[in-house]
């Protein structure tokens, strides 16, 4: 079973989920994965797993998703799950202010234990409650974009942009890759054919009988 | 200012239209021994809190509660967040009433601990016999008691409330004792919850701030008598102690912080079994229930929130470290625990251990975590996390060693599916438990003993 299943997509990108306690991202990622939503869903304790297969531009991408707990005690456990992450969705609540204002924090966390290069998108979630908001959608844009963040906002309750937000982590990861492959084939190809450019020294073997060696410089 | 020497806020309109309540008055009410009649001018104020802030009094921030109205009767409504740590509902009177009841039913009723047998059946009869046989026996042998635990306590009846607290030693062995301990306990917590439940309106008596407000009052009464018309003045309280105080003494400050922590504690609780009526808020149910049953219980329930207290201190006591953050990288803390389940599994069934964590790379952290931490309740429906209780706290092992025992044993009973899975099945296999015969599991977790790792 195991073997068949690594055999079914083209890219694995792990991707976590982090921001504050009780902003709503194992319910994001409950819709995502399974599309349901529960209002008293129990909160995390260390970290969930899940997975979902989806088509990015003609390419079968597996999302490996680690749902973290949002609570201050189990940064010190969690820090070894942003190992490998290649995205991130940092979440807070539109209603709380407090979970926007500690984005910040999270990006500290993010940049202290993950990849220099991760692909992060900030959402604000819980949209459909619009008349407890505390933080505009404006404030959110403008922070996103003064962080170099892609943004949006969220709802999982009414399923609004939860699936665009991991496509557009996930396009924008499998763009870098892309690049990246790219880059490599090009440098590949620069290289050359061995020996040209090379210098070969033929060492003296005056002193040296019979064995004549030589050897290249690098 | 008001003739009841309460903050002028508070006799505002937008929490009652009656003035004749007051925080002073409830306070009373439960203080009836440290109070002067209310009635006498001029008034040495007694006031819970006296705000510097002209009224009325927005509430400071958008998140907490608003200060708690004033009761309208002293006798608040329980169970509310915000307004109501009550501890001191209980007067000398009730507590020697309770004692007396309490040794009543102890001592003498033998027939109470048999009553429960009508509810067990074949194996859990001679179990449940036994068990209330031993119940039954002025000194309690606990090793025979853990003996008859391990293999499960019937449900059922309510032995098992019984149990556990002998098991984790708030109930002392000797029966005689029993209704004296628990007097005590249960006034302990009462004290616990005066001392470190900060309410501004309720305990005020007994507050710091009180004590130096009253100081300050008699101060100004002696100036006032001279050529005062009631008024109070407002220069002798101090800065910090106002609801938009944001000092970090300030018992204000204090009490808004502890209604966040219960806040989220009672959202956690209500979230923790949502498909059980107990945890899921709305008492109305329970207290209907309460008027069916019978007078021990009703009297179990009513300090069920002391017991409860107490027998978690207890049990935290054994599993403390995993909690601490402190800990995390010692040879104590949680990190530690994970390991001892890793070494103990490769001690059983090295091929499994050396799949999952060599081969398939599943860090015991990103499910043990859970298992351990919340002793298997996550894992299990209720009923089976009771069965597996009942082990955690009767093993002479104690229950550390026989949870890693226990987890031990689910990885070994699902060896086949993971020895087959990768790193995605193994992950999602063991973060979602499948239900299994929780007896089997047991009867797997005690061959494993006697050879734990670490």
């Amino acid at each position: 079973m195991a073997h068949r299943v690594d055999h079914e997509y083209d890219y694995l990108f792990k991707i976590v989920l982090i921001g504050d306690s009780g902003v709503g991202k194992s319910n994001i990622l409950s819709r995502f994965t399974r599309n349901e939503f529960s209002l008293d869903s129990k909160s995390t304790i260390g970290v969930e797993f899940a997975t979902k297969t989806l088509q990015i531009e003609a390419k079968t991408v597996k999302a490996q998703i680690w749902d973290t707990a949002g609570q201050e005690r189990y940064r010190a456990i969690t820090s070894a799950y942003y190992r490998g992450a290649v995205g991130a969705l940092l979440v807070y609540d539109i209603t709380k202010k407090q979970t926007f204002d500690n984005v910040q924090r999270w990006l500290r966390e993010l940049r202290d234990h993950a990849d220099s290069n991760i692909v992060i998108m900030m959402a604000g979630n819980k949209s459909d409650l619009t008349h407890l908001r505390a933080v505009s959608e404006n404030d959110g844009q403008e922070f996103a974009e003064k962080e170099g963040l892609s943004f949006l906002e969220t709802s999982a309750l009414e399923s609004h942009n939860v699936e665009k937000a991991f496509q557009t982590v996930l396009t924008e990861i499998y763009h870098i890759i892309n690049k990246k492959a790219l880059a490599a084939q090009e440098a590949a190809r620069n290289s050359g054919p061995p020996g040209q450019g090379t210098t070969i020294h033929v060492v003296d073997s005056s002193d040296a009988g019979s064995s004549k060696s030589s050897c290249c410089s690098s | 200012m008001g003739k009841k020497g309460v903050p002028e806020w508070l006799n505002s309109s937008i929490w009652s239209s009656s003035t004749s309540s007051s925080a002073a008055t409830v306070a009373a009410a439960s203080h009836p021994a440290d109070r002067s009649p209310r009635s006498l001018p001029p008034p040495k104020p007694e006031p819970p809190v006296q705000a510097v802030i002209p009224e009325p009094p927005p509430s400071p921030r958008p998140a907490p509660p608003p200060p708690p109205p004033p009761r309208e009767a002293p006798r608040p409504s329980s169970g509310t967040l915000s307004g109501d740590p009550n501890p001191s509902r209980l007067s000398e009177e009730d507590v020697s009433r309770q004692s007396q009841l309490l040794s009543e039913v102890y001592t003498h009723s033998l027939y109470c601990w048999m009553l429960p047998l009508q509810f067990f059946h074949g194996y859990d009869l001679l179990t449940g016999v036994k068990m209330c046989a031993q119940l039954s026996k002025k000194v309690i042998n606990i090793e025979e008691l853990r003996r008859l635990a391990s293999q499960g306590i019937p449900d059922g009846a309510g032995i098992r409330s019984t149990i556990w607290k002998l098991l984790l030693g708030y109930l002392p062995r000797n029966r005689e004792l029993w209704g004296q301990e628990l007097d005590r306990k249960r006034v302990q917590y009462n004290d616990f919850r005066e001392e470190f439940l900060v309410n501004p309106f309720f305990s005020a008596s007994q507050s710091e701030v009180a004590r130096r407000m009253e100081e300050s009052c008699c101060q100004k009464n002696e100036e006032l008598g001279s050529g005062g018309h009631g008024f109070l003045t407002r220069s002798g309280i101090t800065h910090d102690e106002h609801p938009l105080s944001l000092g970090k003494t300030s018992v204000w400050n204090q009490f808004f912080k502890d209604a966040e922590i219960i806040e989220q504690i009672d959202r956690d609780v209500k979230r923790t079994h949502p498909d059980m009526q107990f945890f899921n808020g709305d008492s109305s149910f329970a207290v209907s229930n309460q008027a069916s049953t019978c007078l021990d219980t009703r009297r179990h329930q009513e300090y069920a929130e002391a017991d409860a207290f107490f027998c978690f201190v207890e049990l935290l006591s054994a599993f403390r470290d995993n909690f601490c953050q402190k800990l995390d990288n010692s040879v104590v803390g949680i990190r530690s625990t994970i390991s001892k389940l890793s070494e103990l599994l490769k001690k059983h069934d090295e091929e499994l251990w050396r799949h999952l964590e060599v081969t398939t790379k599943v860090n015991p952290q990103f499910y043990a975590f859970r298992w351990i931490t919340l002793l298997l309740t996550q894992e299990f429906n209720f009923a089976d996390s009771l069965h597996i209780w009942d082990t955690l706290l009767s093993d002479p092992e104690g229950p550390q060693e026989t949870l890693l025992r226990i987890c031990c044993a689910m990885l070994i009973l699902v060896r086949r599916r993971l020895l087959a899975g990768d790193f995605t099945s193994n992950l999602k296999l063991l973060q979602n438990y499948p239900s299994t015969n929780i007896s089997h599991l047991l009867y797997v977790a005690n061959k494993l003993r006697g050879s734990s790792a670490g």
